[in-house]
């Protein structure tokens, strides 16, 4: 770290600074601190500063001096801290040398915001060695599944005896990838509309229809999401209501919304083939 | 069957602390007063037969955990990772969450100085604080409290063992030289 020492800060500050207000040369590691309030309380207990009278111009030098250092290494987002609170020291610094009118109060002393902060700052970092000891205490204590198990007996662990002849037995079976999927263009186009008519004449037929029946004859992405669409509008209208038994097994449209069914018994079980799964029918 | 042997069987058992209705649970003739006597007189028994392990209050529940004087002995089987200890960071945001709560982010960065937003998705993720409602102002931000767990990382029985902010330099005085105690059992000092 190089830190301008008491001679030079002498040689170049013609203007007759207080030497109190001077630079000290003060070694810190950034990389302790968890921010700038944190250093900045550090660089005024170690120098046994009164806190409530800073000498702003030496701590705002040592301040940036400080972090000048460190800044190169740090992520964006950490540096915008540190510079952010060399700005307000900065600031207050300026606020300070400023002609005040006469009539001082206490309440205007341009420091005092960062007084507070940093004496409420002080008071969570000794919350933070009250929880430091707490669990350090309690890491002493020891519950059940601490020691670790005995290793299981030789026999009940299956054997792991692969060779190259099985491995390559194995990749034999991995299927061949399937020939690449031929894009069409769409002949014609296919509307909600459209798909909204076919489950109404459907249902005239029967309670029940699977979804794909809606769109499979025709096999195009154009026609399932036309399909798709009509039967979420037909079960937003309590037309329909759309079962699933499970992740990827059948989806079925039932005439009739929740409410139908939700309000009679379940009488408007399937009556085409195909049963779903037992329980499904009902809500 | 006694209470107290069927409160011991079922806590011996678990890994986990138990509140007294979750005890209860093991028998239809216990209750939650009951199963509080069970375990007063379980600690006492413990503590008269010098036993190296004891019902330890942590959160709401009861665990029976090693007693610290051996913890030098089980360290040698430390070969499971443990719950790590936390970071300085990690520490300052709970220290505030646990006195200013319910609490939203600004106000813990105001507080730091620092951005908090990934330190609380960390102690979210381990559940040592969790979003307990939202505040009022812009955009309504989510406000966070500490969990069950975070008192059972910390081996508190609940918040108000936490000194208040004018015992603190008392307290901290007094940890430079105390002795270590046992988490959440103030009853059995000096034993």
């Amino acid at each position: 770290m190089t830190l301008a020492t008491p001679t030079e800060r002498s040689t170049n500050t013609p203007r007759g600074r207080s030497p109190l207000e001077g630079v000290q040369p003060f070694l810190v590691e950034l990389d302790r601190f968890q921010g700038p309030l944190d250093l900045l309380l550090h660089l005024i207990r170690a120098q046994d500063i009164d806190i409530f009278d800073i000498p702003i111009a030496r701590i705002t030098r040592q301040f940036q001096l400080t972090i000048a250092e460190g800044l190169d290494d740090m992520p964006l987002e950490r540096a915008g801290e540190f510079l952010e609170m060399a700005a307000s020291l900065v600031r207050i610094k300026a606020q300070l040398l400023l002609p005040r009118p006469e009539k001082l109060e206490w309440e205007e002393d341009p420091r005092a915001e960062l007084v507070r902060r940093l004496l409420e700052y002080e008071h969570f970092q000794d919350v933070v060695h009250v929880l430091e000891r707490a669990e350090a205490q309690r890491g002493r204590h020891f519950g059940k599944g601490y020691v670790p198990d005995r290793p299981a007996p030789e026999g009940m662990r299956p054997e792991l005896a692969v060779e190259l002849h099985d491995f390559l037995e194995a990749a034999s079976r991995i299927p061949e990838p399937p020939p690449p999927v031929r894009v069409r263009a769409p002949t014609r186009s296919v509307t909600v509309a459209e798909k909204v008519s076919l489950v109404r004449r459907l249902f005239e037929k029967a309670k029940r229809i699977a979804f794909e029946r809606l769109f499979e004859p025709w096999g195009t992405r154009a026609h399932a999401t036309a399909a798709f669409l009509a039967a979420l509008e037909l079960a937003r209208q309590q037309v329909l209501r759309i079962e699933q038994s499970k992740p990827f097994a059948p989806i079925w449209l039932f005439a009739g919304g929740w409410v139908a069914a939700t309000r009679g018994p379940n009488d408007d079980a399937p009556v085409s083939d195909g049963e779903p799964e037992a329980g499904e029918a009902s809500p | 069957m006694r209470p107290e042997q069927i409160v011991e069987a079922t806590l011996f058992a678990s890994q986990t602390p138990l509140t007294t209705s979750e005890l209860a649970r093991a028998d239809d003739e216990l209750t939650s007063g009951i199963v509080s006597e069970a375990i007063q007189a379980l600690r006492e028994a413990y503590e008269a037969e010098e036993r190296s392990f004891q019902i330890y209050e942590l959160g709401d529940g009861y665990q029976i955990l090693s007693r610290p004087e051996f913890a030098s002995y089980l360290e040698r089987f430390d070969s499971v990772p443990r719950s790590p200890y936390l970071s300085g960071a990690a520490l300052e945001t709970l220290a505030i969450v646990a006195y200013r709560q319910p609490i939203g982010r600004i106000e813990i960065e105001e507080v730091r100085g620092v951005g908090a937003s990934s330190v609380l998705r960390t102690l979210t993720d381990w559940e040592l604080v969790e979003v307990v409602g939202r505040g009022e102002g812009l955009g309504r931000p989510l406000l966070y409290g500490t969990t069950r767990r975070f008192l059972e990382h910390f081996g508190l029985r609940d918040l108000d063992e936490l000194p208040s902010p004018e015992e603190l330099p008392v307290v901290l005085s007094g940890l430079e030289d105390d002795a270590v105690d046992a988490p959440g059992d103030a009853s059995e000092a000096g034993a």
